[in-house]
């Protein structure tokens, strides 16, 4: 079973208007699953992540219902049929 | 009818025939041209005042006189026959063109590009087409459309499909509708009358079957088709329709008119968009450039041609652009574009013929430097960010704070000022962007520390008379020059204060808020310190304090007179703590003779419990003599003076909290001016660039 990446609006005129990306080469952790969705869609990298790799500061991604900031980040595991969800954090002025 | 003369039209051959009547092929006996006559049905009942609404709507549409519109010559009535003149077209019909599978979305694009043009003309004109279908409209064989029949329907139709009185029932028995009907908004089948967005509507249609060869609303029966397009969505049109061209069909076919496009030019706009960005849309690839995009959702654009003055103005939650005219005394305000983004950096580059607005954007999605060369309709959205930090450098793009025009010569030169503290370069128009390493390689960085902005190099400025030398500021790192193009860099802050510091007066690391130079007298440089303001006149080598009789030293703000030396603007706050203005009156202050005094400027602003800010990049001279400044506040608030400052008045209030303001005239675009002749004289920052319209170009008042 593959994963699926939930795609917010923003992101949405890079992935060809997709809410929903499936990543079928079963990436074990979460930073594979990213490595893979920007493959397939690259001008989504750097709206995630910063130049350096990380995931930027007002950004949340869940695996599941888990903050991947509290299961080891990018190295967070994902497993066949994982929902993945990117959503800007509540923060800001 | 073969062989018959109508008026002075020798009727030669049949060519088609509609529910309005039957077309003919003619020619002007007159003037000795094909001609098309379209003899109108003797069923469709005119009454004389239906003859007289044709015949004044007709006339109406021969004021139409645009390539994508055919041409009405003259409405005549001889022998009982009325009969309409026209442009004579020769192609095929969009509909015939459309038949099988629909076109390619190249093809839709080019189209539709072209319809809506001719719907804009005709809605600027203040009229409606009300019945665009695939059918009215032909394609010549060098791929230029034409639109048929503008105008016309509303008369011809009268009783049948207009009116309040109109039932279902009525539709579905009107045969001479039944082509019509598909193309129908659905506000004209609750009866409301037809206005410039049912037009926008039956665009959505035609767009809708050029790219699929169906109707978006299909039925067996009138019936059918008016409860689709009443309740239905229509099925999605997948690859090959660019999701881009999809997205704006929908909007066109949204039910409610207030939440379609407006104005037919936004559906030119947003076609434009796809067809820059169609490379990307098909196969999103490892393309650099990426995909532009049209801002939706409630933007407004002003309508710019050459000769007009703009503003851009930048604030925490977007951007804006306003137009207006040498009088400066109305504007339009386009915006805003970026929806949420802050936009800390604008600039507007004329060089080399172009008209090209950059803008920085910074959101929780990373911070891009974009641009558009349609005033604002579309930007670029670049898939991977243009400006950023190699891994070696352990860093990430927070801000973009400056844009910064290369000197004239070099049209294709930008710099910008980022945050964390460094220095970006462009040698080929914003393609690719280069971190200057002289200067972030050097040994005081570590040493920088982050202000309450945080670090950032927000100021660049260029001598003009030394292509090696140029300025940077940074917050809080002080003031640093260059004398060989960037690979060096010295500390040039002997005589600022450092407050916070033990050494009061250290090397480097002092918080410079803004530094201004003189294009024409390019020794002389005017800062503005967190506390002290400081004028030197040997290239930065010393400072001097010139805080004479202002209420406060502390600001943000500096702009330097583009022709008096001696002449710069301040805007002091209050301190430190209480960024705010003095006692709350906002007062510009003025010195003209280079800091020995300083006089406030405050007519037309307000004196009461008026708390602003004016930040360092929010305020903004022009290039007409007497000069033009424009500010913009924290709270939202827009001024301008037209007289140097004398008397001000207020232009805009409202808007997010504003960061950046900068001014342009728009150009002449002259064919003959290629980027090897810069037309601009010498344009580091817009105070320099100011200097150097007034001496090309001053616009008359």
């Amino acid at each position: 079973m593959p994963v699926t990446f939930h795609i917010p609006g923003a992101l949405r005129p890079f992935t060809n208007g997709h809410s929903r990306v499936e990543i079928e080469q079963s990436p074990a952790t979460l930073g594979d699953a990213l490595s893979a969705l920007w493959t397939l869609y690259p001008g989504v990298r750097d709206r995630i992540a910063t130049e350096q790799g990380e995931v930027r500061e007002h950004i949340n991604i869940f695996v599941g219902h888990e903050n991947v900031r509290y299961t080891g980040g990018l190295a967070s595991p994902v497993s066949a049929g994982s929902e993945i969800s990117i959503v800007p954090a509540v923060s800001g002025g | 009818m073969i062989g018959q003369v109508l008026g002075h039209y020798r009727i030669v051959a049949k060519i088609g025939e509609g529910g309005m009547g039957v077309v003919y092929r003619a020619y002007d006996e007159v003037l000795h041209r094909d001609v098309a006559v379209k003899v109108v049905n003797k069923d469709v009942r005119f009454d004389s005042s239906a003859s007289q609404r044709l015949l004044h709507e007709a006339r109406a549409s021969s004021s139409l006189a645009h390539p994508n519109i055919c041409t009405i010559h003259e409405v005549g009535e001889t022998d009982g026959e009325l009969y309409i003149v026209m442009e004579l077209v020769e192609g095929k019909s969009l509909r015939a063109m459309s038949a099988d599978a629909g076109l390619p979305p190249e093809s839709v694009l080019r189209y539709g590009v072209q319809i809506a043009r001719a719907l804009a003309r005709a809605h600027d004109r203040g009229i409606v087409h009300r019945d665009l279908k695939t059918a009215n409209i032909v394609v010549t064989s060098d791929g230029l459309v034409k639109v048929l029949d503008f105008g016309l329907a509303k008369q011809v139709g009268s009783g049948i499909f207009e009116g309040p009185t109109r039932s279902f029932a009525t539709i579905q028995d009107a045969s001479s509708v039944s082509g019509t009907l598909p193309y129908m908004a659905p506000e004209i089948l609750r009866g409301d009358a037809a206005d410039y967005r049912s037009d926008l509507w039956a665009l959505g249609v035609v767009l809708y079957e050029a790219a699929s060869g169906r109707l978006p609303f299909e039925g067996r029966t009138g019936f059918e088709i008016s409860s689709a397009i009443m309740r239905e969505i229509p099925n999605a049109l997948g690859p090959p329709v660019p999701p881009g061209l999809w997205a704006t069909i929908q909007r066109c076919l949204t039910k409610e008119p207030i939440q379609r496009y407006q104005r037919a030019g936004e559906v030119q706009a947003a076609l434009e968009a796809v067809q820059s960005a169609g490379i990307v849309s098909t196969d999103p690839g490892p393309d650099r450039s990426g995909p532009r995009t049209t801002v939706l959702h409630s933007v407004r654009h002003a309508h710019v041609r050459k000769g007009d003055f703009l503003l851009l103005v930048g604030t925490t939650k977007g951007a804006f652009i306003l137009r207006s005219n040498a009088q400066r005394s109305r504007w339009e305000v386009g915006g805003p574009y970026f929806h949420g983004h802050s936009v800390y950096a604008m600039a507007y580059d004329g060089r080399g013929g172009q008209r090209r607005i950059w803008a920085s954007t910074a959101s929780y999605w990373g911070t891009l430097l974009r641009s558009s060369d349609d005033f604002g309709k579309s930007w670029t959205n670049p898939q991977q960010a243009p400006i950023r930090f190699s891994s070696d450098t352990g860093v990430s793009l927070k801000n973009i704070w400056q844009i910064a025009l290369g000197r004239p010569e070099e049209p294709n030169v930008l710099y910008c000022g980022v945050e964390p503290a460094a220095l970006f370069e462009t040698r080929d128009a914003g393609e690719t962007w280069s971190l200057v390493r002289g200067l972030f390689d050097h040994p005081h960085r570590p040493r920088w520390m982050p202000g309450n902005g945080g670090l950032a190099l927000h100021t660049i400025l260029l001598d003009p008379a030394d292509n090696q030398r140029m300025y940077v500021a940074i917050s809080a790192g002080g003031v640093y020059r260059t004398s060989d193009g960037g690979r060096s860099w010295t500390a040039q802050n002997q005589g600022i204060r450092a407050t916070f510091m033990p050494d009061k007066y250290p090397e480097f690391g002092q918080c410079v808020h803004k530094i201004a130079m003189h294009p024409g007298r390019p020794e002389r440089l005017f800062l503005q310190n967190h506390w002290g303001l400081y004028r030197s006149d040997n290239y930065a080598e010393n400072w001097t304090d010139i805080a004479n009789g202002v209420p406060s030293d502390f600001g943000f703000a500096v702009l330097m007179h583009p022709r008096n030396p001696d002449c710069v603007y301040i805007v002091p706050v209050e301190s430190d703590e209480f960024r705010c203005a003095c006692e709350g009156r906002l007062r510009v202050y003025r010195t003209r003779n280079g800091g020995a005094s300083w006089e406030p400027l405050m007519r037309g602003l307000p004196q009461k419990r008026a708390y602003e800010t004016v930040l360092r990049d929010a305020i903004s001279a022009d290039s007409f003599d007497p000069l033009g400044i424009y500010f913009g506040t924290r709270s939202g608030q827009l001024f301008g003076s037209r007289d140097e400052g004398r008397t001000w008045q207020k232009i805009l209030e409202g808007l997010p909290s504003v960061v950046c303001v900068r001014s342009a005239v728009v150009e002449d675009i002259s064919g003959g001016l290629g980027p090897a002749l810069p037309k601009a004289a010498p344009a580091p920052s817009h105070q320099a660039k100011s200097l150097s319209k007034s001496k090309t170009r001053r616009p008359k008042r």
